[in-house]
């Protein structure tokens, strides 16, 4: 290693420091970029040069249209949250399929999919379903632990459940790498990979890991019937549970499948696809007379305040990559990663680890934006699929983010959770939900076809 | 010393107000986006039209969201810290890890990215550029010019955080904004 590259490994250890400290994440990064820079220029190592594509990487964040579905996905769930219609999915799913034992903890994971598939922010959906859900399981007499256990799960269900906004930003992160990564090995002649590629690989990936929680569901309220019971709600009225099942869960289930297809069909951009999104969220805001200038207000501030979070830190991350690209650091990560024994399988495995572990300090975006670039360009320079390197990225996040005693849905639901339901019961109830995590990630590992049938089914 | 306190804070406030104004206005081109997006999707779908100065239209309209909102976003509180002490830690702890901060790393990003925009940006005006594809929208120069924008509020909110956290190291109490628009991290 020359001095700019021990330099960079210093950053990389000072930028972890820097971020565990509680400084705003997009601006630790943009902060140690720029200091590193300028100790590496006064040690003759960097050459400062290299921050005149600053001006052109904002305006290619700020000109880039598939970001625009960011913000457009982010409306789309905003606006469901905040016309009540999650909430009133949500209390009909469990009316409906709450008389059956275990159809409570069923609807939760269902609604959980659908909710958390368009915000993709794990803080934001646990935090709802925490507070949607978990009073009514209490109610029904549903054991705390098992009830802690399915909210978190079904709370990140959605950064893996496409149309979610994790995705798209994952997908054009691994995109450019990927296409750079083949160009730098000599394939001139690679098949192009795309967001929808990422999101067709999703979709069989996650309705397996749905069926696990599904049928974790069923085998507990078969053998503790007491942990899941039926709930009768005596304010339920029977005969017209069936209309109010049409109005309140067609809808936005249409919704979201009607965007999804529309992606996957070919037929349009996930842009165009979010745009339809975020419209008809308004629209079905607007027929249960929930569309006014003051939810609105909220919709668009809240929105705003999302996309500027999550393009914070991709500005951020990217000064702090040109810095460290510019040190010399991902020769450094490359090197490290390659001479691993063992090879592509090593390699991948101390990635995965390390991606593991760091989800415990940071967000899915965060990883995306920081940890991606550093550890995926080596990665994909091997024969590994980006699709399926891209989804198992992603089930091992959700996995971290519901791993006691770090993971950050455990901590929003505990900021929701009533006092008397200990810590302890939150990380106990989520633990069966880890294992199943687990599962699903080795089943993964071992048939990359999960993921990467249906895209070449759809795309060819 | 009281006094120099209430003065400062009232340009604290002052500033705080300024970029609450520029975020909520800005924050209607999230609707506006959607509105723009939808139309070109569905003249494009619908009726085989397309002009490339709507498309341009809604990708203006989010970029110029995250140039003018990001100082909004700042002082609402909304972007996200890695909070495992942070959140639990004491006042005065936060408020000389918001000050350091703001001087060691907020503060030297703004300056290089004020250095090497705004040579890109007179460039654009010195043209009066327009945009690169034909039929796209006049006035690239000006969307260019948001990241002026972006630098400066953000330096004028890097300024209400010192204010603040340095009051709050003196007097142990740390004053934020609240209501609607502080919700913590995670937004909505």
């Amino acid at each position: 290693m020359d001095s700019g590259q021990v330099l960079a490994m210093v950053m990389l250890v000072s930028v972890c420091g820097a971020m565990l400290v509680g400084y705003q994440v997009a601006f630790t990064l943009a902060g140690v970029g720029v200091v590193f820079a300028l100790i590496g220029q006064s040690m003759g190592v960097f050459d400062m040069l290299f921050f005149n594509a600053l001006p052109s990487r904002f305006f290619g964040v700020m000109t880039n249209e598939l970001l625009v579905a960011v913000p457009l996905f982010v409306y789309m769930g905003v606006m469901l949250e905040k016309s009540k219609i999650a909430e009133e999915l949500l209390t009909t799913m469990g009316q409906c399929f709450g008389q059956l034992r275990g159809g409570l903890g069923i609807s939760v994971t269902f609604v959980g999919m659908l909710l958390a598939a368009t915000t993709g922010i794990v803080g934001a959906t646990v935090v709802t379903m925490g507070l949607l859900s978990l009073p009514t399981m209490l109610r029904a007499n549903y054991d705390p632990k098992l009830a802690c256990g399915t909210i978190c799960a079904a709370g990140t269900l959605g950064q893996i459940i496409p149309p979610s906004v994790v995705l798209v930003l994952l997908g054009d992160v691994l995109a450019g790498m990927y296409s750079e990564a083949q160009l730098s090995i000599g394939n001139f002649l690679f098949e192009p990979f795309s967001v929808i590629d990422l999101f067709a690989g999703a979709v069989i990936p996650g309705l397996l890991l749905v069926a696990l929680y599904f049928g974790w569901q069923v085998i507990i309220a078969f053998l503790r019937p007491a942990a899941s019971p039926a709930y009768y709600d005596s304010s339920m009225n029977r005969s017209h549970l069936a209309g109010q099942i049409v109005k309140v869960l067609i809808p936005p289930l249409f919704l979201i499948l009607a965007v999804l297809g529309s992606i996957l069909g070919g037929l349009a951009t996930p842009t165009e696809a979010a745009s339809f999104g975020a419209v008809g969220a308004m629209f079905l805001a607007a027929t249960r007379k929930m569309l006014n200038w003051k939810i609105l207000g909220e919709v668009v501030r809240s929105t705003t305040r999302i996309s500027c979070m999550v393009f914070g830190i991709l500005i951020g991350a990217s000064l702090f990559s040109l810095t460290f690209r510019g040190l010399g650091g991902d020769e450094v990560v490359e090197h490290f990663l390659l001479s691993l024994p063992g090879g592509t399988v090593t390699a991948l495995i101390f990635v995965m680890i390390l991606i593991f572990l760091l989800g415990f300090i940071l967000e899915f975006i965060e990883i995306v934006f920081i940890v991606v670039p550093i550890f995926a360009p080596a990665l994909l320079k091997t024969d590994i699929n980006p699709i399926w390197l891209g989804i198992m990225i992603g089930l091992n996040l959700q996995t971290s983010f519901m791993t006691p005693p770090f993971g950050w849905a455990l901590f929003y639901l505990r900021g929701v959770a009533p006092k008397k339901i200990k810590t302890g019961d939150i990380y106990r109830g989520v633990t069966p939900f880890v294992v199943l995590q687990l599962i699903a990630l080795c089943i993964l590992a071992y048939f990359p076809q999960l993921a990467t049938w249906l895209p070449k089914q759809l795309f060819g | 010393m009281p006094a120099v306190i209430s003065l400062f804070s009232r340009i604290a406030d002052y500033i705080d107000t300024i970029n609450r104004k520029v975020g909520q206005t800005v924050a209607w081109l999230a609707f506006s986006m959607a509105i723009v997006t939808f139309t070109v999707a569905t003249l494009r779908y619908g009726f085989s039209l397309g002009w490339v100065w709507l498309q341009e239209t809604f990708v203006w309209m989010h970029g110029s969201i995250i140039m003018l909102a990001m100082a909004y976003t700042l002082m609402a509180g909304g972007h996200v810290r890695v909070d495992i002490f942070y959140r639990t830690a004491s006042v005065k702890y936060r408020a000389l890890v918001d000050l350091l901060g703001t001087f060691l790393l907020l503060l030297p990003s703004l300056y290089v990215v004020a250095k090497y925009t705004i040579p890109y940006v007179v460039l654009s005006w010195s043209r009066l550029e327009v945009s690169q594809e034909t039929g796209g929208l006049p006035g690239l120069f000006l969307f260019k010019s948001t990241m002026l924008a972006f630098f400066t509020l953000l330096f004028l909110q890097a300024i209400s955080i010192i204010i603040r956290s340095s009051t709050a190291l003196v007097t142990g109490e740390y004053v934020k904004e609240s209501g609607e628009d502080f919700e913590g991290g995670q937004g909505g």
